[in-house]
């Protein structure tokens, strides 16, 4: 009984005990905050990356797409499949019970240009050709569209606004070109200076004399390929519509029996904002249709995506399957976790790391503990002699300072996880505040393309933090609280 | 009852060693207010922790009621510590984190388990705000030992001492840091304790103007007892206080 009451009374009334608390109560703080950040931020991260991509992806590194032969036996000629043969073989196989939706897709990089404040803007993007109704089945796509956001049968048809912007266009085009077609007006005489270098000619859109004339073939950048971000003078960030619905883009990319550049006007029907950078900068959607006739495919794809009904039941059963139905071939069949495995082992590898160092805060505060515990220890001295001479054990004197660790980590860890989540709860609010007060952005929002600092609390994680915590702080206590059980008594009493 | 046989201590510093107990022979009888003299530096304070079982001698033997206590384990000096002595230090050593109440209770807090003690709080409860009353601070009990007078101070240090009904009462120079007056009145209460409630005690000073009030005294010189209270005779410019 002597331990608990000692401990709680040395609670109450040493006021060094104060600092313990408050380190490990910091650490433990700063260990929820920044645990709740990251698996903010990881969590978002592998939940766009998996609304992005379907749940299984099959594909091959062939530029002129999957070689899939039927398989009949007694015919010798066996025909090449279709995209759509394949998907209709993948819906019969035994895994098509799981399976929810397939769609065919054509994945190939490619040249953007389109004219922008009277240059050709050139980007290298990566083309995607896809039958939008099917792709929205399986998901990741629809919802991300801006214009035509959740619609269950999106499509590449150009809204009204949008044929009345490619309409003005094309005037506006026609009415340039008769501007720089005009004769010279009577009574002009031109001297020709003959030391002047030949004239450039201006860029334009038909950068080839192949070039077809744009027809109603839609297309659907990504988000920022289609609006130009920058700081203006005052330092903020603004937007610019580069692309409008209605404008014309040119698409140049490979195909063709010998590989050669390819090319196709499109106009731009919305736009894909995943909010995945690095997609909203390089994805390009086309019809699959339009690609397989500019690349010479003959209704052959690259990828074909599938989502399953239960991703987490049926994902090995599904792509084992799989496997056995498409065989020994250059056919690739993926998770897309395991497509994007070196991201997400990266993610978890930085949170381990990260973990790691700040789990040294509270290394730090152990070693605080572990200062005043010495010193503590020298202060009680006299009582440390007063309790054994009145009957206390060596084991119970090492218990009150154990004890006492135990609930300095305990009280620090209990304060720290009340500090954590509150923090947790208000970032957004404390990142503003902060950055009215210092002036500085603290969460730049255009670098991150979230709206909010995202946070996720895991308990378990909570669990461990506070587990790890009070074990610090109690391991620290051990060495203090053993020199206190190991004092001699009659010593202890003649401390001055 | 308590017996001291050829107790010899000495204090090891690196190369200096201090003979403080050499060949001590004593025993104390039951129900005897002892009271034990010297100058200082006779071994009066390390005989009085010898005797408690705070510390072990070199050599000898210490016995109680014929069991030696000398060699006992730690978990048996414990007890002996906690039931059957009572102590009582020149400066009184009480908690300063706990009241009044608390340090008396303090040998029933050591003695019993969380759960153990809240079955028998009451009891000690009760025992020690009677031994408070007893010794004159009934209406102290939730004050800090900071809040008390050092005449205060000893008399709670006195109660703590009897909590557990102990057998013998060790006192070290319990009239050292206290005037005279008040002095006095903590050696009249032991001498009342020990008539009235039968408590051994074996009380070291050197301050011959208490050992009065005890039924016996021996005087120590040189780590060895050399008079005994038949012999011994207060010197005569003090007998009169």
């Amino acid at each position: 009984m002597y331990k608990l009451l000692l401990c709680l009374r040395y609670l109450q009334t040493r006021y060094l005990a104060f600092i313990c608390i408050v380190s490990v109560m910091l650490g433990v703080a700063t260990l929820i905050v920044v645990n709740a950040v990251m698996s903010g931020f990881s969590t978002k991260l592998k939940d766009r990356l998996h609304g992005v991509l379907s749940d299984i992806v099959i594909d091959t590194d062939r530029i002129e797409g999957m070689f899939v032969f039927a398989k009949n036996a007694e015919d010798d000629r066996r025909p090449l499949l279709t995209a759509d043969q394949i998907c209709k073989m993948i819906e019969d196989s035994p895994a098509g019970d799981r399976i929810e939706a397939v769609s065919p897709t054509i994945e190939v990089f490619a040249i953007l240009q389109f004219p922008f404040r009277g240059q050709t803007q050139t980007k290298p993007v990566r083309l995607i050709g896809i039958d939008p109704v099917r792709r929205a089945a399986v998901g990741g796509f629809s919802e991300y569209l801006v214009r035509q956001r959740g619609l269950p049968n999106p499509s590449f048809d150009l809204s009204p606004d949008a044929l009345l912007q490619h309409d003005w266009n094309k005037r506006r085009q026609q009415r340039e070109d008769e501007l720089m077609n005009q004769p010279e007006p009577p009574g002009v005489i031109r001297i020709p200076d003959p030391n002047a270098p030949a004239p450039i000619p201006a860029p334009r859109m038909d950068l080839d004399k192949g070039m077809p004339e744009a027809k109603l073939s839609g297309v659907i950048p990504g988000y920022t390929l289609a609006h130009l971000r920058y700081r203006n003078l005052a330092g903020d960030v603004m937007e610019e519509v580069a692309l409008s619905p209605g404008d014309a883009v040119t698409i140049t990319t490979i195909g063709g029996a010998n590989i050669r550049p390819v090319w196709g006007s499109f106009l731009v029907t919305d736009y894909i904002k995943t909010e995945m950078s690095e997609y909203d900068q390089s994805f390009v959607y086309v019809p699959l249709d339009q690609l397989q006739k500019i690349r010479g495919m003959d209704g052959r794809c690259t990828a074909i995506q599938i989502r399953l009904k239960n991703y987490d039941q049926d994902k090995a059963f599904v792509t084992a399957e799989l496997k056995k139905l498409f065989g020994e071939s250059d056919i690739r069949i993926a998770t897309w976790e395991e497509n994007q495995g070196p991201l997400l082992a990266a993610i978890d590898v930085e949170r381990g790391i990260l973990n790691l160092l700040l789990f040294m805060i509270v290394g730090v505060a152990g070693f605080s503990i572990l200062a005043i515990f010495t010193m503590i220890v020298s202060e009680k001295y006299r009582d440390i002699g007063i309790l054994k001479s009145l009957g206390a054990s060596s084991g119970g004197v090492m218990s009150i300072f154990l004890g006492y660790g135990l609930l300095l980590g305990t009280v620090g860890c209990g304060f720290g996880t009340v500090l954590g989540l509150w923090i947790t709860y208000r970032i957004n609010t404390i990142e503003k505040f902060l950055t009215e007060v210092t002036g500085v952005a603290v969460f730049p929002r255009d670098v991150y393309y979230f709206k909010d600092i995202p946070t996720n609390i895991d308990p378990m994680n909570v669990l461990l933090v506070n587990l790890g915590a009070i074990a610090i702080a109690t391991v620290f206590s051990i060495l203090p609280s053993y020199r206190a059980a190991r004092l001699h008594p009659v010593r202890a009493l003649r401390f001055e | 009852m308590l017996k001291a046989e050829k107790l010899f201590k000495t204090y090891r510093r690196h190369a200096v060693q201090v003979r403080v107990l050499t060949g001590l022979e004593l025993e104390v009888r039951t129900g005897e207010f002892l009271s034990i003299v010297g100058a200082s530096g006779s071994g009066k304070s390390t005989l009085l922790h010898l005797l408690g079982t705070l510390d072990a001698p070199d050599s000898g033997t210490i016995s109680l009621d014929g069991k030696r206590i000398d060699n006992l384990p730690a978990r048996e000096r414990d007890l002996l510590r906690n039931k059957t002595f009572g102590y009582i230090f020149q400066f009184y050593h009480l908690l300063p984190e706990l009241n009044t109440l608390d340090n008396v209770l303090m040998p029933a807090y050591i003695a019993h388990s969380t759960t153990g003690w809240w079955k028998s709080r009451a009891k000690w409860r009760a025992r020690a705000e009677e031994l408070l009353k007893k010794v004159g601070l009934g209406h102290r009990l939730k004050h800090r030992p900071r809040e008390l007078s050092g005449g205060e101070m000893q008399r709670a240090a006195v109660a703590r001492a009897l909590l557990a009904h102990p057998r013998v009462l060790l006192a070290d120079e319990p009239t050292g840091n206290l005037d005279a007056e008040t002095g006095g009145e903590i050696v009249r209460l032991l001498r009342d304790l020990n008539r009235e409630e039968g408590v051994t005690i074996v009380m070291v000073t050197h301050n011959l103007d208490i050992v009065h009030a005890t039924d016996r005294v021996v005087r120590m010189v040189g780590g060895t007892v050399t008079e005994d209270s038949r012999s011994f005779q207060p010197r005569p410019h003090l007998a009169a206080i």
